[in-house]
């Protein structure tokens, strides 16, 4: 797969730099406007709270404009292959689309990110029933339909069938009629129906906003202003990141990552990700051969199209053109032309239908790390070191007739950086929702969260520390049940340039006696009691540098902060902090040196 | 009555006199003292009196509007700042939403964690819980633990204190008990508690703005006594008021203890200016139009009511602040916006500024960037001999120059780069208003756009061309619109209540009850400042959402005790609103009530009208002719350009632009296309076509 290539162009009409840029601020208003408005409309909490969803525009090319600033990149990154994806369903079926058409898209191996994932795509039509573009939202439901509830932890998925509801480009409003029967059909086979329903609702809503605007924008300027203006702006983009990529030294960079898989089950665990980085004057190729092989029964397959391709043009993107250091950048499809990639077919990172994908989210975030890793020897000062692998929950529970579904990502951390700390308890790399408060989650559900606090003397040595992860408990105040997909509870977050390896992640499960188990990192759906609960603890990411080179101030800050004891500043950091909380002074240069040698 | 506004700003302190008898106003600009702002403040109130020949003991009342408490949190320059939490909780400061401010950036700092408001040391936990429905005990408070925490905070040197604990908001005794016990142990400390500074639920939210009203309370506490002992000093018996980000007044002793209110201060006073002045001439569908030298603010105001942010979108310096807030839409976009070519041939305006100093090129300061100003003089739209009522020249060679500059990096001419300027910039601003008006379901082109600031009459028009909107006022003194607004407030105090209440199931006593207390402590709190009930205008108002929703919109709910009909009105209006902001609704789905809302007005004494224009005729208000350079059917033009004094503009004597209109504060624009005419109310009124 490689990404857009720099010659297809159409329109090489020139345009002035004042319109383009009046161009590019109005189509980020537009998307701004739809992700606004869908945030604000929805109902379940994994979007309105979390944020898991994406909005774009998108050109009659395939080629995004313009993307939400409030979405997650695993949301709108892979709107591109949707819009893809329904175009090569339209074609094997001889379908057309018309004004008023709407669109539901979910299919993982036409582009989808996975199957809770759904898109709604407007085309959008001029009052001459010409298509000039499409209008996209994206967002994670609460429920697909799948054979246990909610939509993660669905990790015993046999293949795609069992994962839920396919939808592959159907047409949920033809021509401005509601396609009654498979609304129906959504109603019917869905949990939660009325979140679920009314968020997709609020993502149609969202959608026609979007092309409403998209199309007020070509009224304004005129369709051959704004096509041109977009191919400045993609060109803009492309230029940018090949500036980026032609500071690198050529050459090969090669890096290896794990990830947990099921690890109560020995046939299915310990997956190997390989990502190899070639450089080459503005092009770069990431190959992913030597990758596992797909496995064929369980969902930790990631589509190529949607998970894998988001993964490694976010993780350049941060890292190439950190908006901290490069300011904001259009977000478009001109950002990818310089990046191809390549993952052999039915590898982890490029399964064959019917695989399962829909637990793809760590593993997803493997490559990222991995890809990074990799990039350590071409751009040392420009990343971190590794990065701590993330977890989602589903709780749930029957109300009557009624389903309730919470879901929960348990966040990681960064690793520490070159000249800063790790983040301590975000989000991470591709992922970028937000949690829920305490007193959401207890007034809306049977659930207490009896704590939840960073790690105790946890942080990851090195001359910039690495970031803490957090604690999660939460008790059942009714019988409920659970499901976890996640990662990071064997391979602990890589430390780089003498920093410390990061802290894993683990699982607990306390039965009313108080008696506790381990649990694995990924794990189907189980019934849980009254009473019971449920304790999270998060990833550290790795050290950066030798942390006997870390100014003894910022040990001491670090104990008096109490991210580590007074013993790991004398182990790790060999530094001497007396009771009263002061540096020790000789003793530290003492047991410095005694380190050094 | 004789009131006194005074605005601090960063560069210059503005001062306004009006006497309510006489119907006289006077206008006064000294120097910000930024070391104390209230030094430069008082001396400019002596000078002002002393000018207008008023004794400093007549006057009645001061109002103030203050960036103190915003430039500690933007400078990050508070007290030493303590916590006392619920056990368990320590790191919600920390942790906040888990979510990192930027998608795409490895080497990003996360404000809350990068400068804590408060640090871990200082973040003590004690045994505590409280619990949905009601706020009942599931922990009971373990006193002693909050009484060590107050003695290790004397001991470390800890100034400020805030106390959060979970679900406060549905029951406060814990918090309240625990500020007692600390105040026992160590009297002198600033003690905020979380539920009485933003009683709602969303944990972070609320106990990050409880700690900041801790981290900046200190330093306001101290800033406004010592302003009050300055003014008894220069012989002033009046009373302080301070402007509130809510758009009403407080008094010094209720910003002394809630110096979070004042977060927006000065642009909130901008706004209400903007009404006032527009009012004269009346107009009431307004989208004021603020822009100074680096940022522009806009705000809406609709019959005289001017909108709220919701509470989910009110953040300062990256931090989340639950406190009502007029809805003021801020971007980096002003006349010392600096315009550069970025590393991928893009041309971009701002938000970089070149500030004051060295400021654009034609200050002639030694400023080596083309800014907006620049680009303004370059096209003959400035007069260089007649900047700020010619108080200073600009250097028109130094503008040409940066401007060339500019052009050769884009490969395009001179007039070309800097109208570009122009439009880029033009184009911010409009999009910045467009967030404001069409994305929330408002028409901008039912709206007359009130320009003010240095900068705004610049812009005004073609800002509003962009928009559509058909109109734009001048006030007479726009760079003093702020400092006209303190006087046309109110005293203005918020009572709020988290309720979740669903359709269908509502407890009506509860819901009355709720509103009693809300309304009992309301008028506690005007009772302190010497109001009586009958001088307090009530107004209610609910947090709505459809069940699962996690954003609510703002219905106002009517007066007396609530029965079924009066909640039927409610659930209209809120599917009404929703339809409005959202363009959609979801007739079927039940409502939640989740915050109810209890605003207090008293009314304050107010500015005088300004006298009305006594110019006598076109001919003898124009200053010169020169040529300036306009975009007129998509190609630039240089035309004949009448400059005129606005002092000497004779009422209701229309006049075509393109043209110039100079005053000692600002300098208008009236584009080719336009026409502008001074009414009776003083204001400038453009008007298209």
């Amino acid at each position: 797969m490689s990404g857009n290539g720099s010659a297809n162009r159409s329109n090489t009409r020139a345009i002035d730099p004042v319109t383009a840029n009046v161009i590019q601020g109005a189509l980020e208003n537009i998307a701004v406007e739809m992700g606004y408005k869908l945030m604000r409309m929805s109902y379940s909490s994994i979007i309105r709270e979390s944020e898991d969803f994406g909005a774009a525009i998108i050109d009659t090319q395939g080629r995004q404009l313009c993307e939400s600033k409030q979405s997650t990149p695993l949301q709108s990154g892979p709107i591109p292959g949707y819009v893809k994806g329904m175009h090569q369903l339209f074609e094997e079926r001889g379908d057309v689309l018309r004004p008023g058409d709407v669109i539901i898209h979910n299919s993982a191996y036409h582009g989808a990110s996975h199957g809770p994932d759904v898109a709604f795509i407007v085309p959008v039509f001029t009052d001459k029933d010409k298509l000039v573009g499409y209008s996209v939202t994206t967002a994670h439901h609460l429920d697909i339909g799948a054979l246990s509830p909610g939509s993660c932890g669905i990790v015993d998925a046999m293949d795609a069938y069992a994962e839920g509801l396919q939808f592959k480009a159907l047409k949920a409003y033809d021509q401005g009629v509601k396609n009654e029967a498979l609304w129906c059909i959504l109603r019917d086979n869905i949990r939660a129906s009325d979140l679920v329903v009314g968020d997709m609702e609020a993502q149609v809503a969202a959608s026609r906003i979007g092309a409403d605007r998209f199309l007020e924008l070509i009224e304004r300027y005129g369709l051959p202003t704004v096509e041109a203006a977009s191919d400045a702006l993609m060109d803009y983009s492309e230029r940018l990141m090949r500036q980026a990529i032609e500071e690198l030294p050529d050459g090969s960079y090669s890096a290896v990552g794990h990830l947990d898989g099921f690890l109560d089950d020995p046939a299915r665990r310990d997956y190997k990700i390989a990502v190899t980085v070639q450089v080459s004057g503005s092009d770069l190729t990431v190959d992913l051969s030597g990758t596992a092989d797909q496995c064929n029964d369980r969902p930790i397959n990631m589509p190529l199209e949607g998970t894998v391709d988001c993964a490694i043009w976010l993780t350049l993107r941060s890292i190439l053109l950190d908006s901290t250091v490069y300011g904001s950048i259009p977000q478009n499809s001109g950002l990818v032309r310089p990046i191809t990639i390549v993952a052999p077919e039915g590898c982890l990172a490029n399964p064959i239908f019917p695989a399962p994908t829909i637990a793809r989210f760590a593993p997803g975030n493997i490559v990222a790390d991995t890809l990074m890793k990799a990039l350590t020897q071409a751009v040392p000062k420009q990343v971190g070191a590794g990065v701590g692998n993330l977890k989602v929950v589903a709780f749930s529970g029957i109300k009557g007739e009624q389903h309730w579904v919470h879901m929960e990502i348990h966040e990681g951390s960064y690793g520490g950086r070159y000249g800063k700390d790790g983040m301590d308890a975000v989000d991470t790399l591709y992922a970028n929702t937000r949690n829920n408060p305490i007193e959401d989650i207890e007034s809306h559900t049977p659930l207490r969260v009896k704590r939840y606090e960073l790690r105790d003397d946890a942080a990851a040595a090195g001359r910039w520390r690495g970031g803490i992860g957090s604690i999660r408990e939460v008790e059942f105040l009714e019988d409920s049940f659970i499901s976890i997909e996640g990662d990071g509870h064997k391979f602990a977050p890589w430390g780089f340039d003498g920093g410390s390896e990061g802290n894993t992640a683990s699982l607990d499960y306390m039965d009313a006696a108080g008696t506790k188990n381990s649990l694995p990192s990924m794990m189907p759906s189980r019934a849980v009691k009254a009473g019971e609960s449920l304790a999270l603890t998060g990833t550290c990411g790795g050290g950066y540098g030798d942390p006997m080179t870390r100014p003894e101030t910022a040990v001491l800050e670090d104990v008096l902060d109490g991210y580590i004891s007074v013993q790991t500043a004398k182990e790790d950091y060999g530094v001497i902090v007396t009771p009263g909380g002061e540096i020790d002074s000789a003793a530290t240069a003492q047991q410095r040196s005694a380190a050094s040698k | 009555m004789k009131l006194i506004g005074v605005d601090v700003g960063g560069t210059f302190t503005d001062l306004i006199i009006t006497d309510s008898d006489t119907q006289e106003t006077d206008i006064h600009k000294v120097p910000t003292t930024p070391e104390d702002p209230s030094i430069g403040a008082t001396e400019g109130i002596a000078e002002l009196c002393a000018r207008s020949g008023i004794e400093p003991g007549a006057i009645d009342h001061v109002f103030h509007g203050t960036t103190i408490a915003t430039n500690a949190v933007l400078e990050h320059d508070g007290a030493r700042t303590g916590m006392i939490t619920s056990e368990g909780y320590r790191d919600i400061l920390h942790i906040g939403r888990h979510q990192r401010p930027e998608n795409y950036s490895i080497m990003q700092d996360i404000p809350w964690q990068s400068r804590p408001l408060v640090r871990r040391r200082y973040r003590k936990t004690v045994p505590e819980r409280l619990v949905p429905p009601s706020g009942d005990v599931l922990v009971a408070l373990d006193e002693d633990a909050v009484r060590q925490a107050a003695r290790e905070f004397k001991a470390e040197g800890v100034e400020a204190i805030a106390i959060c604990f979970l679900f406060s908001y549905l029951e406060p005794k814990h918090e309240q008990r625990a500020r007692e016990i600390v105040l026992e142990e160590y009297p002198e400390a600033f003690v905020a508690t979380s539920a009485r500074v933003a009683p709602q639920f969303r944990e972070f939210e609320r106990f990050t703005t409880a700690a900041m009203n801790a981290f900046i309370g200190p330093k306001v506490r101290n800033y406004v006594q010592r302003f009050g002992g300055r003014l008894g000093d220069a012989g002033l018996s009046a009373d302080l008021h301070i402007m509130g980000s809510n758009g009403g007044v407080a008094t010094a002793q209720t910003v002394a203890e809630l110096p979070v209110v004042t977060l927006l201060s000065g642009p909130a006073a901008g706004v209400l200016g903007g009404a006032w002045t527009a009012a004269l001439s009346g107009r009431s569908r307004l989208i004021t139009f603020d822009v100074g030298g680096t940022s522009a603010d806009i705000g809406i105001v609709i019959d005289g009511q001017y909108s709220e942010a919701t509470a989910r979108d009110t953040w300062i310096g990256g931090y989340p602040i639950l406190v009502a807030m007029i809805d003021i839409g801020t971007i980096g976009a002003g006349g010392g916006s600096i315009a550069h070519v970025d590393a991928g041939g893009g041309f971009k305006v701002g938000p970089q500024s070149a500030g004051a100093r060295p400021g654009p090129a034609c200050y002639g300061f030694d400023g080596k960037e083309p800014t907006v100003t620049d680009a303004n003089l370059a096209l003959g739209r400035l007069d260089a001999e007649n900047f700020l009522g010619g108080s200073m020249s600009l250097d028109t060679d130094a503008a040409e120059k940066v401007i060339d500059g500019l052009a050769e990096k884009l490969g395009i001419e001179r007039f070309e780069a800097a109208e570009g300027v122009l439009t880029i910039m033009n184009s911010n601003m409009a999009n910045a208003i467009r967030a404001k008006t069409v994305q929330k379901g408002i028409d901008p082109r039912g709206f007359s756009l009130v320009a003010f600031g240095g900068a705004g009459p610049l812009h005004g028009a073609e800002v509003a061309d962009m928009l559509g909107i058909p109109e734009v006022v001048v006030p007479p003194h726009p760079g003093i619109t702020s400092a006209a607004g303190l006087l046309t407030t109110d005293l203005k105090y918020d009572q709020i209540k988290t309720e979740f209440q669903v359709k269908g199931t509502v407890d009506l006593d509860k819901l009355n009850r709720d509103f009693q207390s809300l309304s009992k402590e309301l008028l506690d709190q005007f009772a302190s400042d010497g109001l009586t009930e009958a001088e307090v205008e009530q107004l209610r108002f609910g947090d709505l959402r459809y069940v699962g929703q996690g954003y609510e919109l703002r219905v106002a709910i009517p007066a007396g005790s609530l029965d079924d009909a009066a909640l039927e009105q409610v659930w209209q209006a809120f599917h009404e609103i929703h339809e409005q902001e959202y363009g959609h609704f979801f007739s079927d789905s039940p409502i939640e009530i989740v915050n109810i809302r209890l605003t207090g007005v008293g009314a304050m004494p107010k500015i005088a009208n300004p006298p009305a224009p006594t110019g006598e005729s076109l001919d003898a208000a124009q200053a010169k002719t020169a040529t300036s350079v306009f975009r007129v059917d998509g190609a630039l033009q240089r035309l004949e350009t009448n400059f005129y004094i606005r002092a000497k503009l004779p009422p209701d004597t229309p006049f075509d632009g393109p043209a110039v209109i100079l005053q000692k504060d600002t300098t208008t624009v009236v584009p080719p296309g336009w026409s502008a005419t001074l009414d009776k109310g003083a204001n400038l009124i453009l008007t298209k076509g």
